[in-house]
């Protein structure tokens, strides 16, 4: 498993913190594993939990018809990246 | 026609509204009615096909064309390998109508690739006939002896709630709204919602599901007179979003679970529009509604009548027109001298996580007779779900040679992913109590003593 960036540190802290994902520590999540499905084995109400933390901490409005949807949920990385690429706060 | 007259329905009301919009392209009844036939003529002889379209637009092609052909839609509640296999081996090996033949899918599978493209001449061609005593649909809910149970409605029964339902929502009159519906067209109420208000009324179905609260806010804006169709869990995202909605909706119709009265005045607020409950089971349908922010009592539609329970089974009893006898409700319920009812609870065993229902009996059954697992027990968050957040289940299993991972993915195929739970805890044993019995504190304390619990 990679290193996670600083960054992808916090997010890992939102996933865990909005989630209540009490027996996941945030450094566990493998920056590159699929965060749903497989992976931290989370679903589509933790989808919505996490679009809603995002959108609060970060301004960013996750979309399903982004054409970059399944990619921006694929893994911490590439969540962690979308977010940076559009943050208003 | 010189056949003998069996008492039929057309199968779409005519109007000049489109009955769908797809990315915001309308189509015409026209279209959409080639696209049936042209899949109708694919399906195979059979007495029942598994619809499971998510695409509202396919899911709508996909149901007209087996009602054509005879058939019944079979409806199932949740999309797990398990689920699916039990449910077709009770109606002689049906196919599967799927919007792509990409998935996990334990039956045979035909695909709707229409999009309602198809050239077609103006003509006022009428539409096809449907017997009213046709089964139209097989519902299934969970029952308590565990398995799921089938309920038929006809397409008579369909008709009649429909009608009942336009005419109380005032969705009856041209130009009609469009059906923005965050519900999976498979629910009873996404069914009744969505597409049967399109195909019976002058309203227009949109194609997509939206998801996130964005997607809904989107859709707002962007469909003509809109009809937000949603859940207390759903409509509560986009509360506490954040954001405001760019749109007003006609109305808002939430089902599945109650709506606390001042959740629906701040959605009231939100959406700028008026916030109606529907009250309905898989069992009967919909049959009731209120304006939450104003009546405390359900309204049951016209010419439905709800009756306290007979004495015997302890249920209130529901019957209109679109029962063919009296149908037992799911819930607690005091029924008021004029009519009205409202819900004093729900019973015992039934859980209702994120607006989705399930027999308490039938998880448990679920996880105890996974291979590997000698014992289990799920348990119920302490307060229901609401609009702030969601509660989940927590389970205790006995298994001690399986790993967690291995007996979530086994529950996967079995469970709708809202009662997986979350914390699952391996015990060497469950407190059973000397008659069996798993008392609720010994439960908690024995998931504290793991450090699970929040």
């Amino acid at each position: 498993m990679g290193a996670q960036t600083a960054f992808e540190q916090e997010v890992a802290q939102l996933i865990v913190d909005s989630l209540n994902l009490e027996d996941t520590a945030p450094e566990d999540i493998d920056p590159e594993a699929p965060l749903f499905r497989e992976g931290l084995g989370l679903d589509s109400i933790d989808a919505l939990e996490l679009a809603l933390a995002v959108g609060r901490a970060y301004g960013v409005q996750i979309r399903s018809d982004d054409e970059d949807n399944l990619r921006i949920f694929a893994s911490l990385r590439a969540l962690s990246e979308h977010i940076e690429a559009n943050r208003t706060s | 026609m010189s056949e003998p007259a069996t008492p039929a329905h057309p199968l779409y009301a005519t109007h000049d509204t489109p009955l769908a919009r797809i990315n915001g392209r309308p189509v015409s009844r026209a279209a959409w009615l080639a696209d049936v036939h042209e899949l109708a003529a694919r399906l195979p002889e059979g007495r029942a096909a598994l619809n499971l379209c998510e695409d509202r637009y396919r899911f709508s092609v996909a149901f007209a064309a087996i009602l054509l052909r005879g058939q019944m839609n079979l409806l199932p509640p949740a999309r797990g390998r398990t689920v699916l296999a039990e449910i077709a081996r009770g109606y002689s090996d049906p196919i599967a109508v799927v919007d792509s033949r990409e998935g996990d899918f334990p039956l045979p599978t035909i695909a709707v690739t229409a999009r309602g493209e198809a050239a077609v001449a103006a003509g006022d061609t009428p539409p096809p006939e449907i017997p009213l005593e046709q089964t139209a649909i097989l519902g299934f809910s969970s029952g308590s002896t565990g398995t799921p149970t089938a309920h038929p409605r006809r397409w008579g029964d369909l008709v009649a709630a429909t009608g009942q339902a336009l005419q109380r929502l005032e969705m009856d009159r041209a130009p009609g709204h469009s059906l923005v519906a965050t519900v999976p067209p498979q629910h009873m109420y996404g069914l009744e919602s969505t597409v049967l208000l399109a195909l019976l009324g002058p309203n227009t179905l949109i194609a997509e599901r939206p998801f996130y609260p964005a997607d809904v806010h989107a859709a707002l804006a962007r469909e003509p007179r809109p009809v937000l169709i949603s859940t207390p869990f759903h409509l509560g995202t986009c509360l506490r979003c954040g954001q405001p909605a760019p749109a007003s909706p006609a109305r808002v119709l939430s089902a599945t679970a109650p709506l606390e009265a001042s959740t629906a005045r701040e959605l009231e607020r939100h959406f700028d529009a008026p916030v109606t409950e529907i009250y309905g089971c898989t069992e009967a349908g919909a049959i009731a509604t209120r304006r939450t922010v104003a009546e405390h009592h359900r309204t049951p539609y016209p010419g439905v009548q709800v009756n306290a329970d007979d004495g015997t089974s302890g249920l209130a009893l529901v019957q209109g027109p679109q029962h063919a006898e009296p149908v037992p409700l799911p819930d607690c319920i005091e029924v008021h001298p004029d009519g009205a009812f409202h819900m004093t609870g729900r019973l015992a065993d039934m859980l209702n996580i994120a607006g989705k229902r399930a027999s308490l009996v039938e998880l448990n059954r679920h996880l105890q007779t996974i291979p590997g697992v000698e014992d289990g027990v799920f348990i119920p968050p302490a307060a229901g779900s609401d609009a702030a957040g969601i509660e989940r289940l927590a389970a205790l299993v006995v298994a001690p040679e399986l790993d967690e991972a291995t007996i979530q993915g086994r529950l996967a195929g079995r469970l709708d992913p809202a009662f997986l739970p979350r914390p699952l805890v391996r015990v060497e044993a469950l407190p059973r109590s000397a008659t069996g019995k798993l008392p609720r504190q010994a439960l908690l304390d024995l998931l504290a003593r793991h450090g699970e619990c929040a």
